[in-house]
């Protein structure tokens, strides 16, 4: 009972924040963005790679560019998906690609670490459908 | 004495002479490639299929575009260090300073795709990436893949 008190609190901050959130530009339902490379479970000794981004019935763009089904990368390490309604947060587990990159040279500590990719439109915001690879967990040695 | 002399000078003006035409040359090809300086260390590559690849005839492939230390862009966006991806078919590169033809043997890709499903007629095909500026013209110096050739049958 207490939790579901809770869940109604929140759902209904939820809704009222929402107003002050970012607009989310459209993807197509087909939208594909997945790690072409490294795949799941590789063992990467020394701890540098090249990541490759796939991104499929869409485009990429860079920040700032305003395009219909286009979007830039987003590569998150070691985290959970941030709010889908809000700009991707940028730090050391939140990569931004905003120059159009489609490939990045990555250097992780020894262990095992978790990538995703997760589309930005112009403003860094997820798409909506959020466009998002799975995730995939790497070991490195 | 002056058999050496004459050697001496003639090295000299030769020397000369190939500076000359090395400057032409180099200043021919400025004239005749794009006006957007490419990425310094751009490399563009086809991550599949690889070279010598045999891919399975009546049905469409995909083709991977590769790119490092440079970014895509759609057509029309003017950012440095970026482009958009070209693919080409059966051809040789065309002409560095003019827009890269739009047909059969050359696909733009235009929206910012880094990836696209081609069918191709049974036989050996060739197939090459060239980066366009957001004009469709070349980077100067032109940024291309390596020619690749496969066997559809």
């Amino acid at each position: 009972m207490l939790r579901l008190a809770y869940l109604a609190v929140a759902t209904v901050a939820c809704l009222g924040m929402s107003g002050a959130h970012a607009q989310r530009s459209s993807a197509p339902d087909n939208a594909e963005v997945y790690i072409v490379w490294p795949q799941n479970g590789t063992v990467i000794s020394g701890g540098k790679f090249w990541l490759r981004m796939g991104l499929r019935n869409m485009g990429v763009a860079p920040k700032g560019v305003e395009r219909q089904n286009t979007g830039h990368h987003h590569v998150l390490i070691d985290t959970d998906l941030p709010p889908m309604d809000k700009e991707i947060p940028s730090d050391r587990n939140h990569l931004h690609f905003g120059a159009g990159e489609t490939e990045a040279r990555i250097e992780l500590p020894p262990g095992k670490h978790t990538l995703q990719l997760l589309l930005g439109d112009h403003n860094h915001v997820p798409h909506d459908p959020p466009v998002m690879s799975k995730k995939i967990t790497i070991t490195v040695k | 004495m002056l058999v050496g002399m004459k050697t001496d000078s003639g090295v000299r003006i030769m020397a000369r002479t190939c500076a000359a035409a090395a400057f032409f040359l180099l200043s021919w090809t400025a004239a005749f490639a794009g006006e957007t300086p490419a990425a310094p260390h751009a490399y563009l590559y086809i991550g599949w299929p690889n070279n010598g690849e045999v891919v399975a005839a009546g049905k469409p492939f995909r083709v991977w575009f590769g790119l490092r230390d440079m970014g895509v862009a759609p057509k029309d966006v003017k950012l440095p260090n970026t482009g958009h991806h070209h693919l080409l078919i059966d051809t040789p590169i065309p002409p560095a300073d003019k827009e890269i033809p739009s047909d059969r043997n050359h696909l733009h890709f235009g929206a910012g795709e880094t990836e696209t499903m081609i069918e191709l007629p049974p036989g050996k095909h060739t197939l090459q990436l060239l980066m366009g500026d957001d004009k469709h013209i070349p980077h100067n110096p032109p940024i291309f893949s390596k020619k690749i050739t496969i066997t559809v049958k």
